[in-house]
């Protein structure tokens, strides 16, 4: 049975409006029903209201975004935070002391969970979530067309787009090497650079072994490892991006598989002695995650995911950082000058292999600790 | 602690509370800041290694099922026993040099000594690459030179390792060395010669023997010190060498095997607590530690 509205109610709605969009408090919200005549009774059975009535109820002072730190911190401060503050008269506070898988769970054990957000990858999320450290995404509140529905997992949600890229010093390399040169140690002698934990290089040792690009997943771990252990005299491992910067900087190693973030400062702070390429680049997500009961609660941590989705912050961080925005409405919006170095610009996604996040968030735990006994063993 | 020590204690006069009491009351916020702070916190450890992820014994039995542990363990003494070596034969050197030295070199001989423990073990680690690498001060040295045509892998590898933690580790054994040397008699050693001994024979069959606790402590010292190191290895190993407390810290920050992690955190502390009762035997600890 639907009724009639009345212009009082309609002038309830356009309150409701002002209510969910922050930009009036509850208490105004209420004295506006008194002075309709009406009383929130009249509005119930708004299961989006009486949310956001809730919601706006228990505004928290501040929500809280981890991350690693770094360069990070004032860039996602102008990117995502002044927007956020700005709309919602919430501070998103951002703190860049490193959320480490151990540190979530043991802060969600004693109760104590001082995040909201958490700026995180697919492994981490998956540990987490199939252990009950986190929120499943609440899509009520994330809006799924402001991003690559691929990307928009239970336990975590694509903020960013970064990619895995190989890199090498021009003076020793000449042209551009595809990973079967970077596996071939006979015909290009000299170091090989790997990150340390298995992630997104196993792509590309199947792809120099001969796998198509579209038919990595499911991978197969054994002959992966096999590849990568024959360079292993070779080989040496990165474990932070600042690590992986000095190793190629340094000229140890001739190649590397690095994140394109570190290879286009390389290439910037070497005056193009370092060189990289987006070509069969493993294109990943960076992810939201939210761990559970975050003290700004949950529906304010997946509003803050929510408004990080805006294209203009987005290419902001593509400015500032080189994460690639994961709207993919922001494309249009990122001036030429940094579309070639963005990973997520269709020209360059057409290049690149798309991460398998399903996949690996299946078998990360186990990969990473066989990925550890091959290299020290 | 014990009654022993309270029946040999000198008696005083009586007071409000009997001697057992007072003395009680006089331990007991050290006991309990010890208790809290000390004992909880390692029992929980102990805890988690015999509940996670299930109940029983199965992470202890690991030690001797993985492949993985195993290699891990053998690394971490290998490099711990070079190390130690290396350290004991320098830091034995410089002990000497010390006691022996002027009392104004001496200041100064001190200072080398001592400045390096107030510098952070990360600066000191980057600096080590500074110098190793393969485009680092000694290996472009020594091609300038014309002696070597290829740079020589002196990081990335164990070696890096250990010359990383023997500078670190050389305070730990000069300290303990040079309390020990500054308490041999000289005038013993002047005995010797003067009854006809040579230099090397004088110090082999009278200065050594007299320094022999020095070198066991310092020896067990650098030891237990060497097995906790994880900044050090893990900078200058290039992540292929795998030590005991960096692979503790993959398992409870990255892997989330809190129940692996703790276990061999127990372990490692009952074998150093095993180690020091083997040391107690030999040399008396509080004076190793510098109690007097």
């Amino acid at each position: 049975m639907r009724e009639e509205q009345t212009f009082a109610q309609d002038c309830a709605e356009i309150l409701r409006e002002d209510l969910v969009a922050g930009r009036i408090d509850r208490r105004t919200f209420m004295k506006g029903l008194v002075a309709l005549g009406l009383t929130p009774a009249v509005l119930g059975g708004s299961a989006a209201l009486s949310r956001a009535v809730q919601a706006q109820a228990t505004k928290p002072k501040e929500v809280v975004l981890a991350n690693f730190g770094g360069d990070a911190v004032p860039a996602f401060t102008d990117a995502f935070a002044k927007p956020f503050e700005a709309k919602e008269a919430v501070k998103l506070v951002i703190d860049g002391s490193g959320p480490t898988t151990g540190k979530i769970k043991a802060m969600v054990d004693a109760k104590k969970v001082i995040w909201d957000v958490i700026d995180s990858g697919t492994g981490q999320a998956a540990q987490l979530g199939e252990a009950g450290y986190l929120e499943p995404i609440d899509y009520s509140i994330v809006d799924k067309t402001k991003l690559d529905p691929e990307f928009a997992y239970k336990w975590g949600v694509i903020n960013y787009y970064f990619s895995t890229v190989l890199a090498w010093d021009s003076t020793k390399v000449q042209g551009t090497p595809t990973w079967a040169d970077f596996f071939d140690t006979k015909k290009i002698p000299g170091k090989r650079m790997f990150r340390r934990t298995g992630l997104a290089m196993l792509e590309p040792a199947l792809m120099a072994d001969g796998v198509a690009p579209d038919k990595l997943y499911p991978i197969d771990q054994k002959r992966a490892m096999a590849k990568i252990a024959s360079i292993k005299a070779d080989a040496l491992y990165w474990n932070s991006g600042a690590e992986s910067q000095q190793l190629m900087r340094t000229g140890e190693c001739v190649m590397g598989i690095l994140w394109h973030t570190r290879a286009n400062i390389l290439e910037r702070d070497s005056n193009g002695r370092i060189k990289w390429t987006f070509n069969q680049g493993i294109v990943q997500p960076g992810i939201w995650i939210v761990p559970k009961n975050p003290p700004a609660g949950s529906a304010w941590a997946h509003k803050a995911i929510n408004a990080m989705q805006d294209p203009a912050g987005q290419v902001l961080l593509l400015e500032r950082m080189g994460n690639g925005p994961a709207n993919p409405a922001a494309s249009a919006l990122v001036k030429p000058e940094f579309a070639k170095v963005n990973p997520s610009s269709p020209e360059n996604l057409a290049k690149q292999v798309k991460f398998g996040g399903e996949w690996w968030m299946a078998n990360q735990d186990q990969l990473t600790q066989a990925f550890l006994d091959m290299i020290s063993s | 602690m014990t009654a022993s020590t309270i029946a040999g204690a000198p008696r005083g006069r009586r007071y409000f509370f009997d001697e057992r009491t007072a003395y009680w009351l006089m331990v007991a916020p050290a006991a309990l800041l010890m208790a809290a702070f000390y004992f909880y916190p390692l029992v929980q450890v102990l805890w988690i290694s015999v509940t996670e992820p299930k109940p029983g014994l199965g992470n202890y039995a690991q030690l001797f099922t993985s492949a993985s542990i195993q290699r891990t363990i053998v690394t971490t003494l290998r490099i711990c026993v070079i190390t130690t070596a290396v350290t004991l034969l320098l830091g034995y050197v410089v002990a000497y040099v010390l006691v022996h030295a002027s009392p104004r070199a001496q200041r100064w001989l001190f200072l080398g000594v001592l400045v390096p423990l107030w510098i952070s073990v990360l600066v000191r680690a980057f600096a080590w690459v500074t110098l190793l690498a393969r485009e680092g001060l000694i290996n472009t040295t020594l091609r300038d030179a014309g002696l070597i045509d290829q740079p020589i892998a002196l990081i990335w590898n164990e070696l890096g390792i250990v010359i990383g933690m023997v500078h670190y580790m050389i305070p730990y054994a000069v300290l303990p060395l040079y309390a020990n040397m500054r308490d041999i008699d000289a005038r013993t050693i002047s005995a010797a010669r003067g009854l006809g001994g040579s230099r090397f024979y004088s110090f082999r069959r009278v200065f050594l023997p007299q320094s022999m606790p020095g070198i066991i402590g310092a020896t067990v010292l650098v030891f237990i010190f060497s097995l906790g190191f994880f900044v050090t290895p893990a900078i200058l190993g290039g992540g292929k060498t795998l030590m005991i407390a960096e692979y503790i810290s993959l398992q409870i920050l990255d892997l989330l095997r809190w129940g692996l992690g703790t276990m061999l955190a127990s372990t490692l502390i009952l074998f150093i607590f095993v180690l020091l009762a083997a040391l107690a035997r030999v040399v008396d600890l509080k004076r190793l530690f510098g109690a007097g």
